[in-house]
């Protein structure tokens, strides 16, 4: 379903991620762990031709569905994301309007992708949350971003990257600013949707519990390249690098080691 | 399990309200009491706005309660002032959540590290360059940093220089927010070995906020359990898998590790913390707990021994 086939990305002339290559299939959930600076970011943003200033794919090319994404023209950029190909952020708060209640934005977004009145778009608004189990959807609505907790903000951006039922959702860091609690929750969520959607994920995160309980495949990436990547398993018993057995190492458990 | 002539610190009834809209009330703290002792760390944690935070503001007086009193080697930390609290203060330090947030961007590194002992006037402006790299040495950086700003440096190295800053004065209690909780496992592994390898060199006392209970357990000698203001569990660091209280098992079942069962499901609940501003009467709990009862909805229950350093605050036991 998406190919990434050997891409390297650079900014001005530094490659920051070098020959990347990934593949994945219907309904898979694929974990990029690494420390930070090792290029996870960089990876998922270039599929989602989101490249923050100067940077650009220099080789290889990143195939969606059997067509070469890097080729898109911003009109078919506009029309891929969001519907076929949706991000979540670290913060959602911090995509949403701070000065704009949720509902409107939310309408707003639909209406870019639809043809359909304020009113229904609000009514698909609630049920995306709603099925998101937020209680309160209609509160949610008239809410602005800084009313919600850090948690609900996530759920909300969850609701509106699932709106067209994705075929690839993108997930940055999607837990990491939250309570042990609610990163449960969202991780829960997003099996579920893969579980009704049979949407294909790719998380990126720092926690290798995370990722070892959600995905299919874990890809251990340092310094912009991959060092290592295998099933869960694969990885949990120490992988075939060094590497993740730090990572492996650092990874606080109950029962585990103690400093003191 | 802790020698009493080893406390430091002892906070006493702590309740801290803020007013909110409406003449209504949000109690942050309800009755804290909470012991620190020399060289060893209190883990103290819950999910964010438990008011652990608060709590912690209040050791080093960034913020005094509303009511109650914390003794300080016999003096009360609340009331005092001007030149007095200026003093007490180089006993007591913090290390912050955001590293990059708490220096002046301005500063080199040898200045944020000698502020404080220039302040105290512990050391000459001459002597700042052989301080400062001795500094550097503990938290095990290389000693040209000290030429360096913040920015030029990761957040690990960051955090460290957070650590030099708070240990150049010497104190006995050292207060750290959710110290680690911005930083890479592998980054947040080697600062937890370093505020080990320190505490055990200069006989610290910890105070340390966390969400995160597998962390927390690998270095805490006593853990308090906070929620909604409320500390429902304290018990030995060692014995987190002993753990009674219904929240503190939520936040054991909530932890992804290496080592779990992942055929798990996730059941825990859906619901939120709610807000303080509408504690309800009887065990705060009670909204989001399995095994609320008649009881627990009547009733506050409060801490009470079930063995050794273990102390719950619960109606099932």
């Amino acid at each position: 379903m998406l190919e990434i086939n050997n891409i390297t990305v650079c900014y001005k002339e530094r490659p920051t991620v070098k020959n990347f290559s990934l593949e994945l299939k219907e309904g898979q959930i694929v974990s990029l762990v690494g420390e930070s600076g090792s290029g996870k970011t960089t990876v998922i943003r270039s599929v989602l031709g989101l490249l923050p200033g100067g940077g650009r794919v220099t080789e290889g090319d990143i195939l969606f569905e059997g067509k070469s994404l890097l080729q898109n023209t911003s009109d078919q950029w506009r029309r891929l994301r969001g519907t076929d190909i949706s991000m979540i952020f670290q913060d959602s708060g911090a995509m949403l309007n701070p000065i704009r209640k949720i509902g409107d934005g939310f309408v707003e977004y639909i209406r870019i992708h639809e043809d359909i009145s304020k009113k229904d778009a609000w009514e698909k608004g609630i049920t995306m949350l709603e099925k998101m189990r937020l209680a309160g959807a209609e509160n949610i609505m008239k809410s602005y971003p800084f009313q919600l907790s850090g948690g609900m903000r996530q759920r909300v951006g969850i609701a509106m990257a699932m709106t067209y039922e994705p075929r690839l959702l993108l997930a940055d860091e999607p837990t990491s600013a939250l309570d042990v609690t609610t990163q449960a929750q969202i991780v829960r969520q997003m099996l579920e949707l893969r579980n009704s959607y049979g949407t294909s994920i790719i998380v990126v995160t720092h926690n290798l519990g995370v990722a070892a309980y959600m995905s299919d495949k874990i890809v251990v990436m340092k310094d912009g390249e991959i060092v290592d990547s295998g099933t869960r398993d694969h990885i949990l018993n120490g992988g075939s690098c060094d590497y993740t057995k730090m990572l492996l190492d650092a990874v606080p458990s109950v029962g585990g080691v103690r400093y003191v | 399990m802790f020698d009493e002539k080893d406390l430091i610190l002892e906070a006493k009834h702590v309740t801290r309200r803020f007013p909110a809209s409406g003449g209504r009330e949000l109690t942050a703290c309800n009755d804290v009491n909470l012991k620190f002792y020399r060289g060893k760390t209190l883990g103290l944690i819950g999910e964010s706005g438990c008011g652990k935070t608060t709590f912690m503001r209040f050791l080093v007086r960034l913020d005094v309660p509303t009511e109650g009193e914390i003794l300080f080697k016999g003096k009360d930390l609340t009331k005092l002032k001007g030149e007095e609290l200026r003093q007490i203060r180089k006993y007591i330090q913090m290390v912050f959540q955001d590293p990059g947030g708490s220096f002046n961007p301005k500063m080199k590194i040898r200045d944020i590290i000698c502020e404080p002992l220039l302040n105290f006037g512990k050391i000459k402006p001459s002597e700042k360059d052989t301080v400062a790299r001795k500094y550097l040495e503990a938290v095990e950086l290389p000693a040209d940093f000290a030429d360096r700003y913040p920015h030029n440096m990761s957040g690990g190295q960051r955090q460290r220089i957070a650590i030099a800053r708070a240990i150049a004065l010497e104190p006995e209690l050292i207060v750290m927010d959710e110290a680690t909780c911005a930083l890479d496992v592998s980054v947040q592994k080697t600062i937890i070995e370093l505020i080990c390898k320190l505490q055990k060199e200069k006989n610290i006392a910890i105070g340390f906020i966390a969400h995160d209970l597998g962390l927390i357990q690998s270095f805490a000698h006593q853990i308090a359990v906070m929620y909604l203001g409320n500390i429902v569990e304290i018990l030995p660091g060692e014995d987190v898998d002993k753990a009674r209280h219904p929240y503190t098992k939520t936040l054991l079942d909530a932890i992804f590790d290496t080592k779990m069962d992942f055929d798990k499901k996730i059941e825990r609940i859906d619901s939120e913390i709610p807000s303080p501003l509408d504690v309800p009467v009887g065990c705060p709990f009670q909204t989001r707990c399995d095994h609320c009862m008649e009881l627990c909805r009547r009733e506050r229950p409060v801490l009470k021994n079930i063995g050794e350093g273990h102390e719950i605050a619960c109606h099932l036991f």
